[in-house]
């Protein structure tokens, strides 16, 4: 028995000249894909073209086996729904009657509802935590609550796939969650098929079955996010010079650009994280260590372009502390992330004998200067940069 | 009864904003006033009747008495003919204001009515109608949807290429404009004798409607009126715009088509005989939206056509009785109700929300 949803071969879409072409798909019941690419990809035009709106230049779609062109449209309309950018904001028109004009393929000529087509609606409002909202306006909504209302018109027609464009756009960070939230329980509970274009590549990531990447004419990639999301593949397909992506932290790091200077720090077992970031942020190029392979430390500063002196299994631990040493010795500051050990103490010393600027936070060991809190550290690194003679802010 | 206590139950939860019992009483009172307006209409005049007269006259129509006369060949057509008139060019403007998503707009002021007087008076003021001098009746509402399709075509069109709602106001106001110029041409050329026929025409007035002007209107603009009704679930669909109505099953093609076929031939049927009448296709919309509360096209279709019916009867009303016995034009009265409601709704939409 055929179970794919949908499928394409040989796809070519767009207004005339082709946007995107060799685009082969294979969706399964169930699956939660994010449809991921820099603006003007072709992201929306793929949308418009698996929902009809327009007409592929080449290759065929096919929906639970039959041939979307031979869909009759209100067969298509009860398998596949729709959520656009389009900011539909009809007035004085309830969030309820908003929804059921979802069952419009399922309703009779004048569109009368049925006590079913009614417990779909409540139903659909209820799967978006939207309940009561059912007697507001429309128009009265925010910008969170209208794409939950948007989301919930769409489920009431009770498809099989729904295609969603940019559904999280201009939802600040609780309703993203949520509404991503909602669409990733809807697939597990009701079987349902969603394919959204989404901008966040580290949300995608975590909440995605599966990933659709759309660049330069092409596929770039699809699959499992986990096996896609590569560091290369998504610096490659946005663009990326001073950003990187890691796959591993599941979100996107900004590297600095190391005109402040060089830092070291002191890290390990994930003390040094935070640090990295802050440092990175101000300009400063990184060196840290000494931490086993493997430790988080050691993530994040690959991610950000940092050094890490790491002690590999099997290698002599004191050429590793010696290398550190060495490195430690040319950096402009220290700073201490307060992690214990033999290495950690040699490091410090090191710094100390060398009368290299030292800061750390309180209840680091023994620190030049300890900061009660980030914001201290911040500003005692600022004053730091302004003695080296590299003021942050003026000109 | 509250409302509040049938919002909670479940099938309830698709339920319009303000509750069906009220609906029902502002049917009723829609309905009421506008029967009330339709005998002042008959009963008030340069010469008032009596109740008993009037219905004495009424229920006599081969009387030979001047009041069967006046009521049954001037009053009865023109009051029939007002009501229609309204509630065709209310209609039409719904059917514009869904079409477009754009709440200002009607068939006056996006000049469909202007293309309408252009065609009119190409029959009128020239002697092309002479070769089909047997259709005379039907001449002028054939000449005048001709020309309200004409223009819907050319917006159509234009506006495709245009975004945002005040453009479109402006294009409609130039199509206005170009179809005035044309039909002054024709007046410049035209024979003084077809000009003064013309004039009182253009200027607006259901006045001196023929019976048989007002069964073309009643049968042709019933059908419509009835095809528009059959149409209002593809037309709520409308409400979310052409990407949802389609991805929710409309023919979007052959809808459109049918939508604006409806819309402008409302329009010509009105226009061929009472002239261009301003505003009340704008205006009336968005009284029955307001006073009932909802965009449901099922409901607001006969609501806009009662209240369309209602502000027309009004307005002929006073066109006839406010400075009596000179008669003002039509369009006077329905621009100071039309056009303080365009301004409204400009001054709403541009207000930062």
């Amino acid at each position: 028995m055929n179970r794919s949803i949908l499928q394409s071969a040989g796809l070519a879409i767009g207004y005339g000249r082709p946007v995107l072409s060799g685009i082969d798909l294979d969706f399964g019941p169930g699956q939660f894909i994010a449809l991921l690419g820099p603006n003007g990809a072709g992201k929306t035009t793929l949308l418009r073209t698996l929902s009809r709106h327009i007409r592929p230049l080449a290759g065929e779609i096919r929906l639970l086996g039959q041939d979307l062109n031979a869909i009759a449209a209100l067969d298509l309309a009860r398998i596949v729904s729709v959520c656009l950018t389009d900011n539909a904001r009809p007035p004085l028109l309830s969030v309820g009657e908003f929804v059921a004009l979802g069952r419009y393929p399922h309703t009779g000529f004048m569109g009368r509802l049925s006590a079913r087509d009614a417990e779909v609606v409540g139903e659909s409002l209820d799967a978006v935590a939207a309940g009561g909202l059912a007697g507001r306006l429309v128009e009265q909504l925010s910008d969170g609550e209208r794409q939950k209302a948007i989301l919930a018109r769409a489920l009431a027609q009770e498809p099989r796939l729904m295609l969603l464009d940019e559904p999280t756009a201009h939802l600040d960070l609780k309703h993203r969650v949520e509404v991503l939230g909602i669409l990733r329980a809807l697939c597990r509970a009701k079987g349902l098929t969603v394919l959204a274009s989404l901008h966040d590549v580290d949300i995608a990531a975590k909440i995605a079955d599966g990933v659709l990447l759309v660049g330069d004419g092409r596929v770039c990639g699809q699959g499992l996010p986990e096996a896609v999301l590569t560091s290369e593949k998504v610096a490659s397909l946005y663009g990326f010079a001073a950003a990187d992506f890691d796959g591993r932290l599941g979100g996107i790091e900004f590297r600095g650009d190391g005109r402040a200077g060089k830092a070291f720090v002191i890290a390990g077992r994930g003390t040094g994280a935070t640090l990295f970031r802050l440092l990175s942020k101000k300009g400063w190029s990184i060196e840290t260590g000494v931490f086993d392979e493997g430790d988080l430390d050691a993530f994040v500063a690959a991610a950000l372009g940092a050094k890490s002196h790491v002690h590999r299994p099997g290698e002599s631990a004191d050429d590793t502390l010696a290398a550190a040493l060495t490195a430690l010795s040319a950096c402009d500051m220290v700073i201490d992330g307060g992690g214990a050990g033999d290495e950690a103490d040699a490091l410090r010393a090191r710094a100390a004998r060398r009368g290299l600027p030292l800061l750390g936070l309180a209840g680091a060991r023994a620190p030049t200067a300890a900061c009660a809190s980030v914001a201290e550290l911040s500003a005692a690194i600022d004053r730091i940069d302004r003695i080296r003679g590299r003021p942050q802010w003026a000109a | 009864m509250p409302p509040i206590a049938q919002t909670r139950t479940l099938p309830a939860r698709a339920a319009p904003i303000v509750p069906v019992s009220r609906r029902a009483g502002v049917f009723a009172a829609l309905l009421a006033l506008t029967a009330v307006m339709m005998a002042l209409n008959l009963r008030i005049g340069s010469i008032s009747y009596s109740v008993d007269q009037l219905l004495g006259a009424l229920l006599d129509p081969a009387g030979k008495s001047d009041v069967a006369y006046i009521v049954w060949n001037i009053r009865l057509p023109r009051t029939i003919a007002a009501a229609l008139g309204g509630a065709f060019l209310a209609v039409s403007g719904l059917l514009l204001q869904v079409y477009f998503r754009n709440p200002i707009v009607g068939p006056f002021i996006l000049g469909i009515s202007s293309g309408s007087t252009v065609m009119v008076s190409l029959v009128m003021l020239t002697s092309i109608g002479m070769g089909f001098s047997g259709y005379a009746p039907y001449l002028n509402t054939i000449a005048s949807c001709l020309g309200a399709y004409g223009v819907t075509a050319l917006i159509v069109a234009i506006a495709a290429r245009v975004r945002g709602g005040a453009t479109l106001l402006i294009i409609g106001l130039m199509m206005g404009y170009l179809c005035g110029a044309a039909t002054s041409i024709l007046t410049a050329l035209a024979e003084k004798e077809a000009i003064k026929g013309f004039v009182l025409w253009q200027m607006g007035s259901f006045s001196g409607f023929k019976w048989i002007e007002v069964w073309i209107m009643l049968v042709l603009g019933g059908l419509i009126l009835g095809g528009a009704y059959l149409m209002s679930k593809p037309l709520n669909a409308l409400l979310l715009g052409e990407d949802y109505a389609a991805s929710m099953g409309v023919d979007i093609r052959r809808f459109r088509v049918s939508i604006l076929l409806l819309a402008s031939s409302l329009a010509g049927l009105v226009t061929a005989v009472a002239g261009p009448v301003a505003f009340i296709g704008l205006a009336v919309p968005h009284m029955a939206r307001l006073s009932l509360g909802t965009s449901d096209n099922r409901v607001l279709l006969p609501g806009a056509a009662l209240a369309g019916a209602l502000i027309a009867s009004l307005c002929d009303l006073i066109a006839r009785m406010w400075l009596s016995p000179v008669e003002l034009p039509l369009s006077a009265i329905t621009a100071f109700f039309g056009a303080p409601v365009v301004i409204c709704l400009l001054l709403k939409r541009g207000r930062p929300s």
